[in-house]
């Protein structure tokens, strides 16, 4: 397509849309930002609703996914980071759904 | 992706062929096995198939579990653990741990999810990611290549990995060694063929792993899940015909001291995929096909005859938002686990659900290494 020169408005806008794929600014787009610490830029919903907006999506009960969003930092706002601040968060805890009350309190 | 393709259109032609020939060097006998499973906060826990218990525990000193690697006399179980970004090798025969360390270092900090051991358990393979804490700011490296001198305990060889292949791999994708030891494969979105000598990708292949469901392939330790015998490395791939750009799902078998594979094509690819899950004998594989998310997911115990490679049965059952499929050591039960505290077991000829066992322990996702 790069012997194809865009000669009205229309065109242009179409061009420029294009152009605007290729810049290097990612943060909130797509593909995915490389975010190698985890824990930092994640806006995904927390337990109340999944990604559409329901809850069907979530594990049933919600304690059944803590312990990994606890370690991969997929939730930062709802549960103690494991990798950088909170590595005993969960030792007294071995199931979540059964002994909640184990886990240990965390102050910011 | 021209070689890839070469294949598949060969493959094509001759499905029942190029498959037949892989399933005679995969016959095994069926025996009893030992579940070796990843657990909150910091355990290894052995259940017994038989019993339908935990016959062992194992605390990990570098923390918690994050993914798991068999040898291939399946005689050690490869850890790899996220509290200190550990490694620790279980003897399966003794339930000791033989050797254990933390990459970490002071200022310095490493992140890796999985890895590799080569056949002769000297050196591990991993792709690593590099922090360094200064006076006034963490410095994030790129990912690397690593490639970890368990005698030694450290990282002893590093490359980074190149931006184009970032995304076809990266930290979750499933490693494995050629017997010979010569080369890392990288099972991601693509096949990366690193060699071991200087940690540079030799070839790339364009056959990709099945799209999972959800979170349920984080970690990737359990990923090579599929059967590997005499140096061969069989599982689910995607591909994708040359024209109409239609993507299939077929069964792929690779040597890994030559880099030779075959891919023999089954049918339209699925919404998503499980890893494959391969009996004993080589003679019958299974799968779970997810569709639809959120309240309309429906999913789908596959059963596969191999050598004609073709689907003998299917059966709904009711799935978890998030889970790992695991098979028993004689094949004769599937595992549905991951996300929770217990293993939901199927009868592998029915697919109708049989029991479930309470572990007691939230699994991690470093997942099931089967040990016969």
């Amino acid at each position: 397509m790069k012997h194809l020169k865009p000669i009205n408005r229309k065109a242009r806008r179409i061009d420029d849309l294009v152009a605007s794929m290729d810049e290097d600014v990612v943060a909130l787009a797509q593909p995915r930002p490389h975010v190698p610490m985890g824990c930092s830029l994640s806006f995904s919903p927390g337990w109340e609703v999944d990604a559409s907006g329901g809850t069907a999506g979530l594990c049933q009960p919600v304690e059944r996914d803590i312990y990994d969003c606890y370690v991969t930092c997929f939730w930062p706002v709802q549960v103690p980071d494991h990798v950088n601040y909170s590595a005993d968060w969960a030792s007294n805890c071995a199931a979540a759904t059964k002994d909640w009350r184990s886990l240990d309190l965390v102050f910011p | 992706m021209r070689r890839a393709l070469a294949f598949l259109r060969s493959a094509v032609s001759f499905p029942a062929v190029s498959l037949g020939v892989g399933v005679a060097a995969l016959t095994a006998p069926a025996t009893a096995a030992t579940l070796f499973m990843g657990s909150y906060p910091d355990r290894i826990l052995a259940f017994d198939e038989d019993k339908g218990a935990i016959t062992g525990s194992m605390r990990l000193e570098t923390g918690l579990p994050t993914s798991m690697q068999s040898s291939q006399d399946g005689k050690k179980i490869y850890v790899t653990t996220i509290t200190t970004s550990g490694i620790e090798v279980i003897d399966t025969a003794t339930r000791q741990i033989t050797n254990r360390f933390s990459l970490n270092d002071g200022a310095t900090k490493y992140r890796f999810s999985s890895g590799a051991p080569d056949a002769a358990g000297n050196f591990f393979y991993t792709i690593v990611t590099r922090i360094d804490k200064g006076t006034d700011k963490y410095t994030v490296g790129k990912p690397q290549y690593a490639k970890i001198d368990l005698k030694r305990q450290t990282i002893v060889q590093t490359a980074d990995v190149e931006e184009k292949d970032e995304r076809s791999g990266g930290g979750r994708a499933a490693l494995k060694v050629s017997p010979d030891g010569r080369f890392l494969y990288v099972f991601g979105k693509k096949i990366l063929v690193v060699d071991t000598a200087d940690l540079k990708v030799v070839e790339r292949i364009d056959l990709a792993k099945p799209d999972g469901t959800g979170m349920e392939n984080v970690g990737f330790g359990r990923a090579l899940d599929a059967i590997d015998a005499s140096g061969q490395f069989v599982s689910l791939f995607n591909a994708t015909d040359p024209y109409v750009h239609n993507k299939v799902f077929g069964v792929a078998r690779f040597d890994l001291n030559s880099r030779r594979f075959d891919f023999a094509p089954i049918g339209p690819a699925p919404e998503s995929m499980a890893g494959l899950q391969v009996a004993p004998d080589g003679k019958e594989a299974y799968t779970v096909v997810t569709t639809g998310k959120y309240g309309n997911k429906r999913c789908e115990f596959w059963r596969f005859d191999l050598a004609e490679s073709r689907v003998l049965d299917k059966a709904e059952f009711q799935c978890r938002s998030r889970f790992t499929f695991g098979l028993s050591g004689d094949a004769s039960k599937l595992y549905i686990y991951g996300a929770s505290y217990d293993i939901e077991v199927y009868d592998a000829r029915t697919l109708k659900h049989e029991t479930t066992w309470d572990l007691g322990h939230d699994t991690t996702g470093a997942g099931m290494v089967v040990v016969r």
